[in-house]
């Protein structure tokens, strides 16, 4: 009974001294935290939390190699503890004693044979000394004592990325991976750093290994990493497993690599995936999915798989409401963006009551808008004859300037205010409105004619058409704005020469607000060019000649960007 | 020169800018005056003290009009100064001789003084040649406001280039050598290998045993550059870690991954403060884990548990007349500024020398913002935190847009320190 209770005392005292030393090492007091726990494993010098408590406390103050006293003893104590092995390799690692490394760790492997730990952590140890060929020492006895290939793979890829050896580190990391799929996520990412210049040669190494699924997918995943998803998702469908689970996960993994890329490739890659999972998932969940690949191959501009994804889907009764919806909207969209306006049209009017009023809506002013592309003005006119939105105003102030009636288009697209649209469209009808508010000519076919073809997307024809308009009106009525706006589609489209030439001339003295504009263009246009000084000049021109113009700010801007005085954006 | 010196010549740089007395030959035309207000009238703070700097510069004269509206500027109207506003977007405003007079009869009467500025000063920047992933807010401010500097590193500061410089700025510099104490917490990262492989280069080229060794090495070239006359600005960690390495005569601050050696459990007690500029009896952090130097900076950043939060910090307001070096580095248009995180924010009151005057504090805290001293025929400024405008800046933040922040009060002061030595003629004795 005495014995027992003394015993209680004992425990209870040891336990104090644990959370003092703990409140010392918490408090930052780390002199005091190291004594502390030496007092504790002074009277029972196996306890592991106080050898693990005394090397945490000596670290910060750079007194590691102090604990080696208390770990021999500890060794003593508890021989066969590994968590002590590990402290004691630490230990000797902070004493630059490698040979006692060594023997610690071999000392170690004797009592866990077939063991990887004790060849790890060695390496470790190592490692946290920055002795990286002690490390590969450590792993490469490792792997022979235990006598098998994939032995510390691991590791030994990591030690490779950190040398650069990135095709040593895949030949260890396919291994790594087989093992311990885990593995994967590390090995992609430790692998893409690769330079661009031994890529292929590692792909190729990939492809080497016959029917090996896992370095099919690791090839995929690199592929996706370097920029050609859609190489990754071929060299990944033909490799995918029967099973229909691990072909998902596969999938799965692949398509989370993709989802923050938002390049045609990687929405086409996309699209593809999520086909690949629909078709393989139960029949309830593939509606969804098959709806989610039509989205992708149509952000991406596949009309064909989009409609191939859709079919049935669509008019499937049995899917549901929001999928069957959406599916629909999806396959519309489709139809406008091929031009089949008149099948668009149809389809939409089958919807009318199952979605979105707004949605609605907005597909009936994307088919106005096809009939306008289509350059079929009355169509779009009578389609457009029931809607009195202001959205229905700005399209109707477009299509009355596309028919070269000036006044009839100012007119409406002032009534259409600022809120039609988002915001990109309202600037754009402010931008218009510049342009034909100058203009006293009430009608300007050949001007309709040329806006028109840059709503057609001919921007190289409607700039020589509207170069030509513009020479027919003097600066201050309309000449320079059409010249400016000519230059900027010039610049857009690669002709610098056309553009500078289009941008002087616009940046005539009583050309009103054109000119400063059209300066910054030209500046902007040198500075692409790299013709710095002249872009100085020219901003240096506009700051001074246009005190009073809305632009100074952006051109100062400019010219604190051009001099370097603020960081580029 | 000595500060006496400069206060008598101060006043007679006075006296004959006075209208009642004399006017500057070269600006003796009679022309239209033009006026840099600084109050909030002014549309771009930072750029107005570039259009003054290249005045300078091309060899013209200004006159800084303490606690006029600010700090504001006043010289003679000239079309390049007009232009030079003008693309600038500075707030300038034509005065006649009328006007003038009647701002210096305000001058003689209130806080205020009219201190002629003569030279363009020549500006060193002392930075590694690699890009840090951090900013450095006195470059950008120089940049920004369009004044021209060199960069400087070990190289050129042990080789004596300082000499050809009247003001020298350090900034996220670490002179006791140990990388910002970054090496455990960032190790691995690029940016620190570099830092760490071009130190050990530096230090080996120039024939030193360790980076501290070297580090003190170039803090002490730096107070003989003080000492002889120059002008020194610091910010952030360069302020502490400067006098620390200064203090640190024969002491070994520097951790084992620096110099191969663990520090000197006792290095606080046996700290040579005679030898530092600002600061005495700060108390050294010992683990090498924690990025903190000492007790000199108040707010302990990147220590959780020690981390103190950012308040604000007030302009003291100096005698113009009588002590016109303090009242042009507090010359803003705000008194009240919001405080800014650095490595070093801050100075405790209990480590700054008696001679260590206060430019700036956080009332009723215990620790002060900017401070100001002599040492030798020189002067120095330490300013803490690492960028006013991004009061919790990260290693790998972009830089600051100054072009957002063109009132900013807090560059204000940084630009206030490159203009004040143009205050001062003289010539640095080597």
């Amino acid at each position: 009974m005495v014995a027992s209770v003394m015993l209680c005392a004992a425990g209870s005292a040891q336990q104090e001294s644990m959370s003092r030393a703990f409140e010392l090492e918490r408090r930052g007091n780390y002199a005091a935290a190291a004594e502390a726990y030496r007092l504790i494993l002074a009277t029972k010098p196996g306890d592991v939390a106080a050898l693990l408590g005394l090397e945490r406390a000596l670290l910060p103050i750079s007194r590691s190699p102090q604990i080696l006293p208390q770990v021999r003893a500890a060794l003593v104590a508890s021989p066969t503890n590994p968590a002590i092995y590990g402290v004691a390799l630490r230990a000797w690692a902070a004493d630059e004693a490698p040979d006692s490394m060594r023997a610690v760790a071999l000392r170690w492997a004797r009592i866990a044979p077939g063991d990887e730990s004790p060849y790890r952590e060695w390496g470790a140890a190592a490692l946290s000394r920055r002795d990286r060929a002690g490390a590969r020492e450590a792993y490469a006895l490792g792997r022979e004592r235990l006598g098998r290939a994939d032995a510390l793979a691991g590791e030994m890829a990591q030690l490779a990325v950190a040398d650069s050896d990135f095709v040593t580190a895949l030949r260890e990391w396919l291994p790594a991976v087989r093992r311990l799929p885990g593995y994967r996520v590390t090995a992609v990412a430790t692998l893409a750093q690769a330079p661009q210049d031994i890529r292929s040669d590692l792909l190729k190494s990939l492809d080497q290994q016959d029917d090996d699924f896992t370095a099919r997918r690791l090839k995929a995943e690199l592929q996706v990493r370097w920029g050609d998803p859609l190489s990754g998702v071929k060299t990944l469908e033909p490799a995918l497993p029967a099973e229909k689970s691990k072909a998902i996960e596969a999938l799965r993994g692949l398509l989370d690599q993709l989802r923050s890329q938002r390049s045609r490739e990687a929405l086409l890659a996309q699209g593809r995936i999520l086909e690949a999972i629909a078709s393989r998932m139960p029949d309830q969940q593939g509606p969804r999915l098959r709806l989610e690949a039509a989205q992708a191959y149509s952000a991406a501009g596949d009309r064909d798989a989009a409609r191939r994804m859709l079919a049935g889907l669509a008019d499937d009764s049995s899917a549901p409401g929001s999928v069957s919806s959406g599916a629909a909207m999806t396959l519309i969209g489709v139809l406008i963006d091929e031009g089949k306006l008149d099948e668009a049209s149809r389809r939409l009017a089958g919807v009318r009551a199952g979605v979105d009023a707004e949605d609605y809506a907005d597909l009936e002013r994307r088919i106005v808008l096809g009939w306008v592309r289509a350059g079929d003005l009355a169509r779009a006119d009578s389609a457009l004859a029931g809607d009195s939105t202001v959205e229905a105003f700005a399209l109707a102030g477009k299509i009355r300037l596309y028919r070269g009636d000036i006044r009839g288009a100012i007119e409406r697209l002032k009534a259409a205010g600022p809120f039609a649209g988002d915001r990109a469209d309202a600037t754009h009808r402010t931008m218009l409105l510049a342009l034909l508010q100058p203009i006293e000519t009430d009608s300007l076919p050949e001007l309709g004619h040329a806006m028109l073809l840059l709503e057609q997307g001919d921007s190289t024809r409607a700039t020589s058409e509207l170069e030509k308009v513009a020479a027919g009106l003097p600066p201050e009525k309309g000449g320079a704005e059409l010249r400016l706006l000519a230059g900027r589609l010039a610049a857009a489209t690669g002709k610098s020469e056309d553009a500078e030439r289009l941008f002087r001339a616009a940046a005539v003295k009583d050309a009103g607000a054109a000119a400063p504009a059209a300066e910054l263009a030209l500046a902007q246009l040198l500075l692409a060019r790299g013709r710095q000084n002249e872009a100085v000049a020219q901003l240096e021109h506009l700051i001074l000649t246009y005190p009073e113009s809305a632009l100074v700010p952006q051109a100062r801007r400019a010219l604190d960007q051009a001099r370097g005085a603020v960081p580029k954006t | 020169m000595k500060r006496r010196e400069f206060l008598a010549r101060t006043g007679a740089g006075l006296l004959s800018l006075s209208p009642a007395l004399s006017r500057l030959p070269e600006w003796g035309s009679g022309g239209p005056w033009l006026m840099i207000p600084m109050d909030d009238a002014q549309a771009e703070h930072l750029k107005a003290y570039g259009v003054a700097y290249r005045l300078l510069e091309r060899g013209g004269r200004a006159e800084w009009l303490l606690n006029y509206r600010n700090g504001s500027f006043l010289m003679p109207g000239d079309s390049v100064t007009e232009r030079d506003a003008a693309l600038a977007g500075v707030t300038v405003e034509p005065m006649d001789d009328g006007q003038v007079v009647q701002i210096r009869g305000q001058i003689q009467q209130e806080n205020m003084d009219a201190v002629p500025l003569e030279k363009a000063p020549k500006v060193a920047v002392y930075a590694p040649p690699n890009a840090p992933p951090w900013d450095d807010a006195v470059t950008m401010a120089l940049n920004y406001a369009g004044i021209k500097f060199e960069k400087v590193w070990d190289a050129e500061v042990l080789g004596s280039k300082l000499k050809l410089y009247d003001w020298l700025h350090l900034h996220h510099e670490d002179f006791t050598g140990q990388y910002s104490k970054f090496f455990l917490n960032y190790a691995g990262s690029s940016w620190l290998v570099d830092m760490v492989e071009r130190n050990r280069a530096m230090a080996r080229s120039l024939g030193y045993p360790s980076v501290p060794a070297e580090k003190r090495a170039v803090a002490v070239a730096i107070a003989q550059y003080v000492e002889r006359g120059g002008f020194l600005f610091a910010m952030c960690t360069a302020t502490e870690s400067l006098d620390l390495a200064l203090a640190a005569d024969g002491v070994d601050i520097a951790a084992a991954y620096a110099d191969g050696t663990p520090m000197d459990p006792d290095a606080s007690a046996r700290m040579h403060w005679n030898e530092a500029l600002a600061f005495h009896n700060a108390q050294l952090e010992l683990s090498p884990t924690v990025p903190v130097y000492s007790d000199i900076d108040g707010h302990q950043v990147n220590s959780p548990d020690r981390r103190q939060p950012l308040g604000s910090f007030t302009l003291f307001n100096f005698s113009a007349k009588i002590d016109p070096v303090a009242t042009m580095l507090v010359q803003n248009h705000r008194q009240v500024i919001p405080d800014f995180y650095g490595l070093t924010t801050s100075f405790t009151r209990k480590t700054l020398k008696p001679s260590s005057t206060i430019l700036a504090d956080e009332p009723g805290a215990p620790w002060v913002k900017y401070i100001h001293g002599e040492h030798g025929q020189g002067t120095w400024t330490f300013f803490g935190g690492h960028d006013p405008e991004d009061p919790q800046h990260q290693i790998g933040d972009p830089p600051t847009d100054l072009s957002l922040h063109p009132h900013s009060p807090g560059y204000r002061l940084i630009l206030n320190n490159v203009l004040f030595p143009a205050a001062k003629k003289k010539e640095l004795k080597t």
